[in-house]
């Protein structure tokens, strides 16, 4: 049976103003298949599920259309609704007990619905209990009331009674929320053989790892509308839209590497307002509140992409017109700039100094909003692909695209629009910062330098708002101080508030913290890492210590004999690494040292990666 | 009101407890008044005892055996004598309590069957016209007490209209077949029974659909619903089964209401029944009959609380599986 | 919040008739001795006197003129079910908090006492004390409060451990809050709606017990109460006194019945969390 859901849209209405659930919904679900609908809170998941069953809440306002095997089921009345109800379409609505009556026992719930189909209550009990026993409920606790219940038992309970008229559609909300691994892992088990049947499914979640390991393809809703259509496999590791990374990164999966990391600023509700006009007629139309901002009238512009006041790589056409779909690989995504776009990529591009080749033909591609990690031992030519990627070093051959410009043609043409683009910090920060400057002389710096401020009040309201942004004092005392009356802690945190003075897109580290103590280095990583995600930066970062690494990246790339020898995402690098190379780097960082050497295939001296 | 927790027996001890406080107090009140209590017991009544009636009414409340003597008594149905009726306590009481158990007996199950069908069937259809209209009339019609609403029901429908008797239970003297004294029964019931009705109804319906409110907003009933089931179905055996438990809880607390109430219902209509009873005793200053009245309806609505506790468990299984 | 819950009252028609309705008897109950024409208790006219110029409702078959006993009925109905409603109030917050605070033993015997004075119908009671002891009206009403505090205090109490368990109460005892601060500035102002809505709902019910009393004659016959009036008024039903005599108790009794009743239910459907959304 399959699903055809088309241009739905779905508002509640209030008193003086309407939210906007669902806004012009596409999906089709197909049997034998599973599609995840996954997003925050407050996306319009739960609402699509309710609209299938026609279970809506009087005050929503429905249009477009949902069809069951072709035949229309919006506004059909409760009669013929009661007839697709259960027998064809079954749901498991999350809040799992609250779900089952607290008067009934569980086994008369479960098979109510036989019952009212005109079967004996004999026969009607005998299926009820061997589909509960496949459950692993057993007898006895098929008698009991829901409140004596566990969990797990109302969860796998539910599902029984929604498989009691074998629907070949099925809606699961949340089937896994606040159950134990255990339980979880049977569910999984058990939705697995479900489509094995040929079972039709449609998965609600915010549990990403769930989403990944069941479904065919996932639809990821944000503020009502599908942002990206794609592959379950591909949901961690080559996500194409920047909301989907986003979610993809705070979300806790077992293998992932990285900490994690929230997504910018707040969700928003999406209000259609009716104003009255002078004219004494109301005209309505969307406006995209923030939560805080409802009651008071407050609303960001309602035009452009929805994602676009938390995107990371927001131009300017992002908030202008209407956005579609647009096709990434196999995915479907909804953004002007197709996807996560590159911010950066090098196509062959090598470097020698004098005799010496500090890089061969690399190949590199940053993508917007990630933190991609270069990793390699001292020598491997990290630091001069990062002075490449910086403009600082031009290339001997290849190309180097930014932000869609080649880079060399724009630093020629252009260098003052060019440079603010990108920020820099560097491995040591005391020589890297003028001993005659005081700390505000250094962060404004950059700014005195592109011009991009000349007003001094202008220079400082930022200068004081970047050092704020790396914890550091305001107070016109600490302006004053010179570097080397400050820690080295503190004097990287100078250097990366000078990074960041002039807003830049990209920002390229260089071990910024390889000359700080442990504990420090942990406190000016964690700063720069929110940093990162709350001004949603793209960031290079250089280190040679893969442990790091690790918690820091999106993506690592490995490093050896001055070319890129292995890229992908940090988990993939770390648990299955391809090269040898990756395998001694990781192995050193793991302490196994050369005791493992000889166990590494392919190791043959020493120095395999080091020509 | 609902105390049983984990122990089935607690509200066994605890209406046990409140039938001894009543009874004791009600041993004692004689003595507490001021100077000889056969003399001020009788003070500003019409009835003068001679002595062997003082001797007897002594004897009643001064009982060598004390307050076990007393309760041995009133368990015997010896509750003492009414001078001014020229009746033993037990018998008038037992005349009247029939009436009166028709008259309440008949209200309630009207009122509670009426109040929780119109209850739920006005949530379901919560925010319709017609449900505003009869919220607001409940809520109007729940400020109206009896006093007001029986004596306007008496003097339009029994005084200026004539459609009613004005008092009384039935025709005295009449020489009716069964079928007869039945209609006649209920012509001089309709009134008393309708000013109840008017009384309890308002309370039990806006419960009912507070309760039942909200229960519809639970996910079994969205569940219930999404099962495909019949509205009906939905309505009763998954919602209104919820939304009786406030019902039965806050029953207790309006039965002091209803009482007070029946009292003043049927002294307004003359009804033959306890009320009435208690008001011309009180008219002629019959404190042992007073005593009798007061005592044995206390007992009964004790009783009837007992019972509401025990039905709530067997509506509600999350209390408890402990008999 | 309490903003919130505020304007949400403020708009409820039900609330602004109650209240309304209230403050006007409750101003004829204050200032009405000081407006009526005659003293209620002159019985120097002329009895079952229609209405005039000089009596605007006429003369009962005492004598006294109507509308002056009818104001001081008011009066006395009013002074009834305030003071038990108060009383009854106090007792119950007291005896709510007290046995939430305390906790065990003490929790305990108040909440076995509370569910025994529960168990016992007040007007029996009642009835019983007004019939031997013939006590003033101010007696009865601190009876009938004796009798009513339990459904307060355990409303108190319940809602006084949900707080007691919660976080922001947590907070404040570890932050150094002594008990009495706790209570004053946690307790007592969290728990005021619930005050608002038992004192209403107490004093509804008392009024309703004064007139009901009253009616059944269990008050001293001399003492002026709307019951009273309806009853002796019932008593010459075959003459034409209904307009000037009989209705107008009738009349004020249920208006003050009324506005109680609105107030209770419009406040119990604001304050109570779990109908909030159905307001």
């Amino acid at each position: 049976m399959t699903i055809q859901i088309k241009d739905l849209t779905i508002s509640y209405q209030d008193l003086d103003h309407a939210l906007l659930a669902l806004d012009h919904l596409d999906l089709a679900l197909h049997p034998g298949k599973i599609t995840a609908l996954v997003g925050e809170s407050g996306s319009g998941k739960t609402t699509l599920g309710k609209a299938v069953m026609g279970l809506l809440p009087k005050n929503a306002r429905t249009k477009g259309s949902i069809s069951v095997d072709g035949i229309q089921i919006l506004g059909l009345d409760e009669a013929a609704m009661n007839q697709l109800r259960w027998s064809q379409v079954a749901m498991v609505f999350q809040n799992g007990a609250a779900s089952l009556n607290p008067v009934h026992c569980l086994i008369d719930q479960v098979a109510e619905p036989l019952l009212q189909k005109g079967i004996v209550r004999r026969k009607a009990m005998a299926a009820a209990l061997d589909l509960l026993a496949r459950m692993g409920i057993d007898a006895d606790q098929a008698g009991r009331y829901p409140h004596e219940l566990s969990g797990g038992q109302v969860q796998r309970g539910l599902l029984a009674m929604s498989l009691i008229l074998d629907p070949p559609v099925l809606i699961l909300d949340e089937p896994t929320a606040a159950l134990d691994a255990m339980t979880k892992g049977f569910i999984t088990k058990v939705i697995q053989d479900l489509r094995s049947a040929g079972k039709t499914i449609l998965l609600i979640t915010h549990d990403l790892d769930l989403a990944r390991n069941l479904a065919d393809a996932i639809a990821v809703l944000y503020l009502g509308r599908i942002m990206e259509y794609l592959p379950g496999t591909d949901l961690v590791d080559s996500p194409c839209h920047p909301y989907t990374l986003a979610l993809v990164r705070a979300f806790p999966f077992m293998d992932g590497m990285r900490d994690l990391g929230g997504i910018r600023g707040d969700a928003f509700y999406r209000m259609v307002h009716a104003h009255t006009r002078e004219n004494g007629r109301t005209h309505a139309h969307v406006h995209v509140a923030a939560p805080d901002a409802v009651h008071q009238g407050g609303h960001a512009p309602p035009q452009g992409c929805l994602f676009q006041p938390r995107c990371t790589q927001a131009v300017l056409e992002c908030s202008l017109g209407d956005v579609g779909f647009t096709a990434c690989g196999t995915h479907q995504v909804r953004c002007i700039r197709g996807g996560i776009a590159q911010i950066l990529s090098f196509e062959k591009v090598a470097k020698s100094f004098g005799k010496v080749k500090a890089l061969a033909p690399t190949d590199l591609t940053l993508m917007a909003g990630e933190v991609f990690c270069l990793v390699g031992e001292t020598g491997s030519g990290k630091t001069t692909l990062a002075s490449i990627a910086s403009g600082a070093v031009a290339p001997d051959q290849g190309r180097r695209i930014f932000q869609n410009r080649d880079m060399d043609r724009w630093m020629k043409t252009d260098f003052a629009s060019f440079a603010p683009k990108i920020g820099m910090i560097y491995q040591n920060p005391a020589e890297s910062v003028s001993h005659r400057f005081t700390v505000f002389d250094i962060v404004a710096e950059p700014l005195r330098i592109q011009k991009q401020e000349i007003d001094p009040e202008k220079i400082r309201t930022r200068v004081l708002a970047a050092l704020a942004d790396v914890r550091l004092s305001t107070a016109p005392e600490f302006l004053k101080r010179y570097p080397h009356e400050l820690n080295m802690g503190a004097i990287q945190r100078v250097c990366i508030a000078r990074a960041l003075v002039h807003a830049p897109d990209l920002l390229i580290a260089d071990e910024p913290t390889s000359s700080l103590d442990p504990s420090v280095q942990a406190k000016v990583l964690k700063m720069l890492l929110g940093l990162q995600i709350e001004k949603g930066l793209t960031m290079l970062f250089v280190t040679h210590d893969i442990g790091l690494a690790r918690k820091v990246a999106d993506r690592i790339g490995v490093m050896a004999n001055g070319t890129i020898i292995e890229t992908g995402p940090a988990a993939g690098i770390i648990n299955h690494p391809e090269q040898a190379c990756t395998k001694i780097l990781i192995n050193s960082a793991r302490g196994l040292g050369t005791r493992s050497l000889a166990s590494i295939p392919g190791y043959e001296k020493e120095n395999i990666c080091r020509s | 009101m609902r105390i049983w927790k984990k122990n089935w027996s607690i509200p066994v001890f605890v209406y046990l407890a409140a039938a001894l406080v009543m009874a004791y107090a009600s041993f004692r009140l004689p003595n507490l008044l001021p100077g000889d209590f056969v003399t001020a017991m009788y003070a500003g009544s019409d009835v003068t005892l001679n002595a062997e009636q003082e001797a007897e009414l002594r004897a009643f409340y001064q009982d060598t055996h004390g307050f076990p003597g007393y309760l041995r008594n009133l368990a015997t149905l010896d509750w003492g004598y009414s001078h001014a009726f020229m009746a033993p306590v037990s018998q008038l009481f037992l005349q009247a309590l029939p009436w009166t158990l028709l008259l309440m007996g008949t209200a309630h199950v009207l009122s509670t069957l009426l109040g929780f069908v119109l209850g739920v069937e006005a949530a379901w259809r919560r925010g319709s016209l017609l449900e505003k209209a009869v919220v607001g009339i409940m809520t109007v019609l729940e400020g109206i007490p009896e006093i007001c609403s029986g004596v306007l029901l008496l003097l339009v429908f029994a005084l200026s209209l004539g459609w009613f008797p004005a008092a009384g239970a039935q025709m005295a003297y009449a020489d009716h077949t069964f079928g007869q004294w039945i209609a006649d029964v209920a012509h001089h019931l309709a009134l008393p029974l309708a000013t109840l009705i008017l009384a309890y109804l308002p309370g039990n319906f806006l419960l009912a659909r507070a309760g039942m409110v909200m229960v519809l907003e639970s996910w079994f009933v969205l569940t219930a619903r999404a099962k495909g089931l019949p509205p009906v179905r939905v309505r009763y055996v998954h919602a209104a089964r919820n939304a009786l438990l406030p019902m039965v809880t806050r029953f207790g607390l309006r039965f002091a209401f209803m009482i007070t109430g029946a009292l003043v219902v049927e002294t307004i209509f003359s009804y033959p029944g306890l009320g009435t009873l208690l008001f011309n005793a009180i008219a002629m200053r019959d404190l042992p009959l007073v005593q009798g009245i007061v005592l044995f309806s206390a007992i009964m609505v004790l009783v009837v609380n007992l019972g509401m506790e025990y039905i709530y468990n067997l509506l509600d299984p999350r209390v408890g599986h402990a008999y | 919040m309490h903003i919130d819950v505020g304007r949400q009252i403020g708009k409820d028609p039900w609330f602004i008739t109650g209240i309304s309705i209230l403050l006007f008897l409750g101003f004829l109950a204050v200032a009405g001795p000081f407006l009526v024409p005659h003293d209620p208790y002159d019985i120097s006219f002329s009895p079952l006197h229609p209405p005039s110029a000089d009596h605007w409702l006429g003369t009962n078959d005492g004598g006294m003129d109507i509308l002056s006993e009818l104001v001081f009925s008011l009066r006395n109905t009013v002074i009834f079910g305030v003071t038990a409603g108060t009383a009854g109030l106090v007792l119950g917050v007291v005896a709510g908090l007290f046995s939430a605070w305390a906790g065990g033993w003490t929790d305990q015997v108040i909440m076995r006492l509370a569910d025994i004075v529960l168990a016992i119908p007040s007007v029996m009671v009642l009835i019983l004390v007004a019939a031997f002891f013939q006590p003033s009206p101010v007696v009865l009403a601190l009876t009938l409060a004796g009798l009513a505090w339990p459904t307060t205090a355990r409303g108190v109490r319940a809602q006084a451990l949900t707080l007691k368990n919660s976080l922001h109460i947590k907070a404040a005892q570890h932050m150094g809050g002594s008990g009495r601060y706790i209570i004053a500035r946690h307790l007592m102002p969290e728990l005021f709606p619930l005050y608002l809505i038992n004192f209403a709902a107490k004093t509804r019910m008392a009024v309703f017990m004064e007139a009901s009393l009253a009616f059944l004659g269990l008050f001293d016959p001399g003492e002026k109460s709307l019951g009273l009036m309806i009853s002796y008024a019932l008593q010459y039903y075959y003459l034409d006194i209904w307009s000037n005599w009989l209705m107008p108790p009738i009349m004020l009794l249920s208006l003050l019945i009324m506005g109680a009743t609105f107030v209770t239910i419009s406040m119990e459907k604001i304050f109570d969390p779990r109908l909030r959304k159905t307001v």
